[in-house]
């Protein structure tokens, strides 16, 4: 589904990624796992196509859409979602807009069902007429993912969405993302990448694992592999 | 992320465009000025000792009074923006005043104020005086850069900070070094501005840089001296810039929060009265003094010098107001076209030249940028422009869009990519995301550029003396015209006259904008 | 986007469009008071339909505007006729090759000492330079007489005089030199110097000052004291050296620039300038002396039949300013 290839990257004279290769499966909940400053991050912004490496490719369902420091196909068609760390909600639009934002650009049909379809289905409708300042961290972070999932992306990309949530909030949420790979409701097949520093996110939600370090794979693995893993670094990191 | 440039044609065409209309006529006649028949080897003889010791006697007088602004600017910004202060959003206002007053006048004011009081102006008439005068018109600008840097420290912070030590150490150790940008680009700006300030320093006759240039320009005749010799403070400006220019780019001055980081209020407390009494003196010496003196020499004689005033000056407000809202218009789309690039096209090399440039041309003085226009578009087939206002809205737009491009630029880095990058994942092309998400987040920035540049196209003077078309009638160049040989009250009248169009023309624009402004509802307050 | 660009493009459009090229017109520079400059050449375009187009300056700052503008134009002047309130600046631009020759009838009997020998310029409306003295603090009898007791004793540090190294008070300088000659000159300079004299921004700043009394007397030139005395300033007025020397006298000059593009016109104005009437006018508005004979002067205007003047050579005088202008700076400053 997603492969990359002998990527690599700098931030400056930094190198983040070098030589780096990985690939996701489809229809699966996939998580990086990794400290800060492990190039988890880096990596979905490069399949996202808003990042651009030195060297490498990347392929999404078969097609080449960034080779060697060249975006082939733009990142609004490579059919995905990506939800920020700060969620990049438009302070100046409700909760409404933003969310229908994409789909009146795009000029798409019976917007107003499709948005409040998606609202109820995480119960924020009655927020609908708020803007981004006037929600809670929950419901801030529902409307960011309901606002990636109304353009129906085949891939959804999540850069660390419940930092800063509640336990309960977070399990709730975590819930919610859990359902949507199953959802049949919302009528769309999805494929997740989680990154996340948290083991316990991680091993909450994923089919798949991927424990990085400084810009390297250190361990791949379901769950309960990965909780073997005879690897120090994943033991230590485990250990937190 | 080193695209060509035709994959930005708007960009391509307003930087083309700067440098067709603006930077090569400068360049044009700064060259032949400077080196053609030998002059050069002349002139730069003439660059003695003398020319050094002067240069560097300005630099001090500059040097203190960006010292004493910042230092006021820092505690009125901190008392306006960082305490529940009684009146502090009249106080905010009120004390932005000086700004808008040409400082030749409230040199005036204060020299008739030493004489009425102390009966006595040889104290105000020296570098003290310079000093006192160009403090109390820079301060408010310190105020702004270092009052929105304080109200964007995240409240935990400072917070943090009282756990471990008194309110006093926190200002020091942990505020003020935070807002170190701020207090560096408010310390270099208004350095600049004094440094290049003519009007005060000559009333005052004290000898300094500027009137130096001036005699060579106005006595001698000698364009290529007094051009190398500006030559010499253009220099000393961008090193300052250059040296500085990291800091100066960070600094989220005169910024109009977006961010909405948590601001956190102090209790003024048992230093209420003794904070109020600070305030009240500051704008009593800044404010309300120079106003008494005007509002006396204009109605001494009763109304009727106000009444010639006016009538004087009704004739120049509508091409003044018309001229200055085309220039502002220009200077914020050419200012918003260059900060924009320069925000998400970092690294492109024609993007770095193009901030230099609109630093350069900011950093001439007036006259020299006058007679490069001139010397340039005086041309027969050039006309069209020469004899139109298109040459005064060029030497404006040359003055003023390094200001608006700091200002806008400032803004857009603000708001996190990410809001754009959302955007375009969505598949909304880029020209869409400027004009439905990037434009209205910063709104009220660009609104601040559009009413900066509008206040200073409006006051313009030096260029604009130089350039204007016979038997066109502006506002500034008819007050100066006319206060030279005129009774003090129909100056004062003038005065007061152009004072209260600017501040109603500035209120029209907010109360049209406020709407606008506030729907997004975000805004900070 | 575009559509700002648009309108934008369109509101410059419109800015330009505005100012028509109307060809019956003439353009002069001035560098003589507006309020009083204004109302002659609107009469001007009454009366001749021809639309004048003005740029105005002041002598305050030394007229850099207009001057500069001159000189920068000089490859393809846009101006026709320059009216300066006094004879230095016109002969820099004869100088620097900017005017042109015209002779108007209109000043057939000025005289001729009001003239450029070669006619670029033409005097008219004249100013003198005197002496104005605070009342309060001057008795009648300690008032001077003669520019040399400003350097006595007796008025140490009460004596203000503009910045000599522009306008009128340049002018006046250079012609002490001629007149006395480059010793005699200097040493009063340097008297004057050592006994504190006030150096003044302006002409105006020396009024101001006098009328406020931070200094009991100072020079200037009649228009400015007249315009005091008119605001009911309780000053005296001094024509100085009455029996030696005399009194500099200034006159407004008016000139052609060479290749004008529209000379017609423009010398239609300097006729105008040059007339009875103008000169007439100019002594009842700002108290100027009339240089035609026998033009009727308001009471209280002096004439110039009753002035001892300097006897001076214009465009000498204006080559003695020139080389005097460094000592002039460094008298100025130290």
């Amino acid at each position: 589904m997603i492969d990359i290839n002998n990527i690599t990257l700098s931030y400056g004279d930094k190198p983040v990624l070098q030589d780096f290769a990985l690939n996701f499966e489809s229809n699966r909940l996939s998580c990086l796992l990794g400290g800060s400053g492990c190039g988890k991050t880096t990596i979905l912004r490069l399949i996202a196509g808003i990042e651009t490496p030195e060297k490498g490719t990347i392929v999404i369902d078969n097609k080449i859409v960034t080779k060697d420091g060249q975006i082939l196909i733009p990142p609004h068609k490579r059919n995905i979602g990506f939800i920020f760390q700060d969620l990049a909600l438009w302070p100046h639009f409700t909760v409404y807009k933003n969310i229908a934002f994409g789909l009146i650009e795009r000029k798409e049909k019976n917007i107003k069902e499709t948005v409040l379809k998606m609202l109820d289905f995480f119960g924020i409708q009655e927020q609908a007429e708020k803007y981004p300042h006037q929600l809670s961290g929950g419901q801030k972070q529902l409307v960011a993912i309901s606002r990636s999932l109304v353009l129906k992306p085949k891939i959804l990309l999540m850069d660390e969405p419940l930092a800063n949530l509640d336990v309960k909030l977070k399990r709730k949420i975590l819930e919610h993302i859990r359902n949507l790979k199953q959802s049949r409701t919302l009528g769309i097949d999805l494929t997740i990448i989680y990154v996340t520093h948290d083991h316990k996110e991680a091993f909450a939600i994923a089919d798949k694992v991927v424990v990085m370090d400084e810009g390297k794979i250190e361990e791949t693995g379901t769950v309960e592999q990965i909780k073997k893993s005879e690897n120090r670094f994943v033991q230590y990191f485990l250990e937190y | 992320m080193g695209r060509k440039l035709t994959n930005h044609p708007l960009y391509t065409i307003v930087f083309l465009s700067f440098v067709l209309f603006v930077v090569i006529p400068v360049a044009y006649t700064l060259g032949t000025a400077l080196f053609t028949d030998g002059s050069f080897g002349t002139n730069i003889q003439l660059l003695n000792l003398d020319t050094f010791s002067l240069l560097a006697k300005s630099c001090i007088i500059a040097f203190f009074i960006a010292l004493l602004s910042t230092f006021f600017g820092t505690i009125l910004g901190f008392m306006l923006y960082k305490t529940n202060i009684k009146f502090r959003n009249i106080f905010k206002i009120l004390l932005l005043i000086p700004l808008f007053i040409s400082p030749y006048i409230l040199a005036v004011a204060w020299k008739d104020f030493f004489f009425i009081f102390f009966n006595d102006t040889n104290l105000i008439s020296s570098y003290i005086g310079v000093i006192l005068v160009l403090t109390t018109i820079f301060t408010p600008l310190s105020m702004i850069i270092t009052g929105s840097a304080l109200s964007n420290i995240d409240a935990q912070l400072e917070e943090s900070g009282f756990m471990i030590t008194s309110f006093r150490m926190v200002i020091l150790k942990i505020m003020l070094p935070l807002i170190k940008p701020a207090l560096i680009t408010s310390f270099v700006l208004v350095f600049i501005f004094s440094i290049s300030e003519f009007s005060v320093p000559a009333f005052f006759g004290v000898k300094l840089f500027t009137t130096e240039i001036f005699t060579q320009f106005s006595a001698f005749y000698n364009h290529s001296l007094a051009i190398l010799q500006s030559g010499l403070l253009i220099v000393i400006c961008i090193l300052l810039l250059f040296t500085e220019k990291q800091n100066i780019a960070d600094a989220p001055f005169l910024s109009i929060g977006s961010k909405g980081t948590d601001n956190k209020l102090y209790n003024t407390k048992n230093r209420n009265i003794l904070s109020l009494l600070f305030m009240f003196g500051w704008l009593s010496i800044s404010v309300v003094f120079p106003f008494i003196i005007l509002f006396v020499q204009s109605f001494k004689n009763g109304a009727s010098r106000f009444i010639q005033a006016f009538e004087l000056l009704l004739p120049t407000f509508a091409n003044s107001i018309g001229l200055a809202f085309s220039a502002a218009l220009i200077i914020v789309f050419i200012g918003f076209i260059a900060a924009y690039y320069s925000a998400y096209q970092s690294g492109t090399k024609t993007i770095k030249s193009f901030d230099w440039l609109l630093l350069i041309v900011f950093a001439i003085p007036s006259t020299i940028l006058g007679i490069s226009l001139i010397k340039f578009y005086n041309q027969p087939g050039l006309d069209i422009i020469y004899s139109s206002y298109a040459i005064i809205l060029i030497a404006l737009a040359g003055k003023f869009s390094f200001i608006s491009s700091k200002l806008i630029g400032n803004a857009i880095r603000q708001i996190p990519n990410s809001l754009d990058e959302a955007a375009q994942i969505e598949g909304i092309s880029s020209f869409t995301r400027l004009r439905k998400i990037l434009i209205p987040l910063i709104l009220p920035a660009l609104f601040a550029a559009f009413i900066i540049s509008f206040i200073f196209s409006l006051g313009e003077l030096g260029t604009t003396i130089m350039v204007y078309p016979p038997g066109t009638e502006i506002m500034p160049i008819k007050v100066f015209t006319i206060m030279a040989n005129a009774p003090q009250s129909l100056t004062s009248s003038m005065t007061l006259i152009v004072f209260s169009v600017t501040l109603l023309i500035i209120s029209g624009f907010y109360f049209l904008m406020k709407p606008l402004i506030k729907n997004y509802g975000f805004a900070n307050d | 986007m575009k559509n700002i660009c648009l309108k934008i493009t369109f509101l410059i459009l419109l800015i330009m469009t505005g100012c028509s090229d109307n060809t019956n017109e003439v353009v002069v520079y001035t560098s003589f008071v507006e309020i009083f400059s204004e109302p002659f050449l609107k009469d001007f375009e009454k009366e001749s339909g021809i639309a004048v187009k003005a740029v105005y300056d002041t002598e305050e700052t030394k007229s850099t505007g207009v001057l500069n503008r001159l000189i920068a134009e000089k490859d393809n002047p846009q101006c026709d006729v320059f009216w300066s309130g006094d004879p230095v600046r016109t002969i820099v631009l004869k100088n620097k090759g900017i005017t042109s020759v015209y002779q108007s009838p209109a000043a057939n009997d000025i005289d001729p000492v009001f003239k450029d020998p070669e006619y670029h310029w033409t005097g008219f409306s004249a100013r003198a330079r005197v002496l104005i003295y605070n009342k309060t603090l001057l008795e009648q009898t300690d008032i001077p007489r003669s520019i040399f007791d400003l350097a006595k004793k007796q008025y140490k540090g009460k004596v203000a005089i503009a910045n000599p190294l522009f306008g009128t008070t340049t002018f006046h300088i250079a012609a002490l030199f001629t007149v006395l000659g480059d010793e005699k000159a200097k040493q009063f300079l340097s008297d004057l110097k050592n006994n504190d004299v006030v150096i003044a921004t302006s002409n105006g700043d020396v009024k101001k000052r006098v009328i406020k009394g931070e200094v009991a007397c100072g020079l200037t030139d009649t228009d400015d004291a007249f315009e005091a005395l008119k605001e009911g300033a309780d000053i005296g007025v001094v024509f100085l050296d009455q029996q030696e020397i005399g009194s500099l006298i200034m006159p407004n000059t008016v000139c052609l620039i060479k290749n004008s593009p529209h000379t017609v016109n423009g010398k239609k104005l300097i006729d105008y300038l040059l007339s009875i009437e103008t000169e007439a006018e100019l002594a009842k508005s700002c108290a100027q002396m009339p240089l035609h004979k026998g033009v009727k002067t308001p009471a209280g205007i002096p004439s110039l039949d009753d002035i001892i003047p300097m006897k001076i050579d214009y465009d000498k005088t204006s080559q003695k300013l020139e080389e005097i202008q460094n000592y002039l700076k460094e008298w100025a400053e130290n």
